[in-house]
């Protein structure tokens, strides 16, 4: 309507056709009424249960205890000096950071083979990008059924590897419940290292490398030399990616070890869920569930800086 | 120092021949610049001299020695790219020295010759940037440093000068030219640029679809091409190739363009020339003059020439007439000529003329 209000009174330029006083209004503000619904709906999903949230870590909002009384800081102090939530911050720093580590070595080797063109790469380079595709439900239950005792085949195949009965409780017995946790987050996602940093690859000249060997310059020189200042940029892109998913980390622990033993395997989500979710303490859950986005934060802040002011060769 | 042999070269790409069976004798000490049209191969025999290319057929001698099966580095050649290829991170001393440094040379020695290095090519108030803080010409001066630090036996060149502003270009290009007469090294270049290949080179390799046109020195090249590919090569602008007919009378021979009868310079040889050939006459704008003299001298052939279209250029205008017919260029001193439409006597020098076969393309 007023779009076609707006064309009528363009082509009759200088003879305005008369409009009700709405339909002069809508005229004038046609483009905030366009972005309107796109604000209405932000407003409505993100900023209003964010100021929300706010407010209910400092009341009280637990299921548990009835009334919503302003409680000052109790909430985050709950959480502060709660153990099990110190120990989750604890082992998602450790988790993350060792699974994004092991999968940047190991994204980055593959990588480095598979920049030379050879017979068949096309399709192992498919191959091995399947797992970016899979549910990470769903590799955490295909995980558990290889490594759970007593039907997994895994400690069947170590048994005849090593000639001695293995029983190892993946899921169960500290330290190898992390190993496993942390292996499947290898498995899904050395793959998203492996795409990223082979781009980044492709990318530095060859004659770099020519006027490398023409100087006589040895592989391992060239590395340092040419493809790890080329590829410092990509690195770092990879590795904040990744570690801002990794700090996530909660589908794989639901699947496979569901928190436990105990509350061995909690990480900062699944102790915010076990919280709000299943105990119901809402207002401590948000307190919390803010404490989380400080500290997450901070480590964006860090990276992202360092990727700002990564130059361009 | 050393000179190359080139014997039978091939260089296949699956099923496309880029190379198609080069012999190449390099002297030592010889500035040897690779000419040609786009896509001919130059890069490749380059590259494939270099080491960085396996030849599919043929041996590439250096020093005496044949080096087919020698790893790039080990064929003591140095190289310089287009695009420079500088190590990003590294200063400008480093870039320089750090061939020197993998090959294990001791530090004071790299210092000394990296300084040497800097001082011949002007960049020693450089050698503490970084690449990505140098201008392309600056950069490429680095490039050749980091070239002539190893001392090779050979250098080789590949389009350097091609990414830098035509004024660059000029000024660089006679560094080149210092740089070799210090040195003294043998120079493989190369370039499509004819204005580098011709004040360059010791000698043109002219080359096209991977085969050797015809290499020989500069001003042989230029004089006397062996075709009409060579000749429409070098020079600009272009020779004009005008078709006409020999004609064959005892010891006078002339050419019949349409109406136009022009005398072949006499002592003139035309090898395995037929009466009645078809040929066509090659003039460069240089060969014609505006006549002056009272009466033509000894194999110049005088025309009346109507002046169709005017290109001054300051010192010279080059003025388009036709001549039986066929569009010619001529290079006229500017104040012998005002205006197109004009009747101007034009003096042919039929001496310098080339004659091709109109069949082969070939000189005679
Ligand atoms: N790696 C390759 N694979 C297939 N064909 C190639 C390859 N490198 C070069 N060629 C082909 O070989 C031919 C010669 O290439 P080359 O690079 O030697 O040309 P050039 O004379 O250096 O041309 P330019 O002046 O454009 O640099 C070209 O037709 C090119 O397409
Ligand atoms: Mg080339």
């Amino acid at each position: 309507m007023q779009y076609t209000a707006t064309i009528s009174r363009m082509k009759a330029a200088g003879a305005p056709p008369r409009l009700s006083g709405f339909a002069q209004w809508a005229d004038r503000h046609f483009k905030w009424l366009l972005v309107a619904p796109a604000v209405l709906l932000i407003l409505a999903l993100s900023i209003y249960p964010l100021l929300f949230s706010l407010v209910v870590s400092f009341i009280n909002y637990d299921f548990q205890v009835p009334g919503h009384a302003f409680v000052g800081l109790k909430n985050f102090e709950r959480v502060v000096f709660d153990p099990v939530a110190r120990w989750s911050l604890l082992l998602t720093a450790w988790l993350s950071g060792v699974s994004v580590a092991i999968e940047f070595v190991l994204g980055l080797l593959v990588a480095l083979t598979m920049v030379r063109g050879f017979p068949g790469r096309g399709v192992i380079m498919s191959i091995l990008i399947v797992p970016l595709f899979i549910s990470p439900v769903i590799v955490g239950q295909a995980w558990t059924l290889l490594l759970q005792r007593p039907f997994g085949p895994t400690n069947y195949i170590l048994t005849q590897l090593l000639g001695q009965e293995v029983t190892i409780g993946w899921m169960t017995e500290a330290p190898w419940l992390y190993a496993s946790l942390i292996i499947a987050d290898v498995w899904q996602w050395t793959p998203f290292m492996f795409v990223i940093l082979l781009a980044g690859l492709t990318a530095i000249p060859p004659n770099l490398y020519e006027a490398a060997e023409l100087d006589g310059v040895n592989a391992w020189q060239a590395f340092w030399a040419i493809t790890l200042p080329h590829l410092a940029p990509m690195m770092l892109l990879a590795l904040t990616f990744r570690l801002l998913d990794a700090i996530r980390m909660f589908d794989t622990i639901f699947i496979m070890t569901g928190g436990g033993p105990g509350t061995r395997t909690y990480t900062a989500s699944y102790y915010l869920y076990t919280v709000g979710f299943t105990q119901f303490h809402l207002s401590q859950a948000t307190a919390g569930s803010w404490l989380f986005l400080v500290f997450t934060a901070l480590v964006v802040t860090l990276l992202v800086r360092r990727l700002l002011k990564a130059e361009p060769v | 120092m050393a000179e190359v042999r080139i014997t039978g070269l091939h260089k296949r790409y699956g099923a496309f021949h880029a190379v198609r069976g080069i012999d190449l004798d390099i002297r030592d000490g010889e500035f040897t610049v690779l000419v040609g049209p786009s896509g001919c191969g130059k890069s490749t025999l380059l590259r494939t001299i270099a080491g960085l290319e396996e030849s599919s057929e043929g041996t590439i001698e250096i020093g005496g020695e044949v080096v087919n099966d020698f790893r790039p580095r080990d064929r003591d050649v140095a190289m310089v790219f287009q695009d420079y290829a500088l190590y990003p991170h590294m200063s400008v001393a480093k870039n320089i020295g750090f061939g020197l440094k993998a090959r294990k040379m001791p530090k004071p020695e790299v210092e000394a010759r990296v300084a040497e290095a800097a001082r011949m090519l002007g960049i020693t108030p450089l050698l503490g940037r970084f690449p990505r803080q140098l201008s392309g010409g600056q950069r490429q001066r680095v490039a050749i440093g980091r070239a002539i630090v190893r001392n090779p036996r050979i250098f080789l060149f590949d389009e350097p000068l091609s990414n830098l502003d035509a004024q660059l270009r000029d000024e660089m290009r006679g560094e080149i030219k210092r740089l070799h007469q210090d040195i003294a090294t043998t120079m493989i270049y190369v370039t499509h640029d004819q204005i580098e290949a011709m004040t360059l080179a010791d000698r043109i390799v002219l080359m096209r679809d991977g085969l050797i046109e015809q290499q020989g020195a500069p001003l042989d090249l230029f004089e006397r091409p062996a075709s009409t590919f060579v000749a429409g090569f070098l020079g600009s602008p272009r020779m004009s190739f005008l078709p006409g007919t020999l004609k064959l009378d005892g010891s006078a021979a002339a050419i019949r363009l349409a109406d136009t009868l022009l005398p072949v310079a006499p002592g003139r040889t035309l090898n395995g020339a037929a009466d009645g050939q078809a040929v066509l006459l090659g003039l460069r704008p240089e060969h014609l003059t505006r006549a002056h003299a009272a009466a033509p001298a000894q194999g110049i052939f005088r025309y009346d020439a109507t002046i169709d279209l005017l290109q001054p250029t300051g010192s010279r205008s080059y003025a388009t007439f036709r001549l039986a017919g066929a569009p010619v260029m001529a290079e006229l001193q500017a104040h012998d000529v005002s205006r197109p439409g004009e009747r101007l006597p034009i003096d042919i020098n039929m001496n310098r003329a080339s004659i091709f076969d109109a069949k082969s393309e070939r000189a005679i």
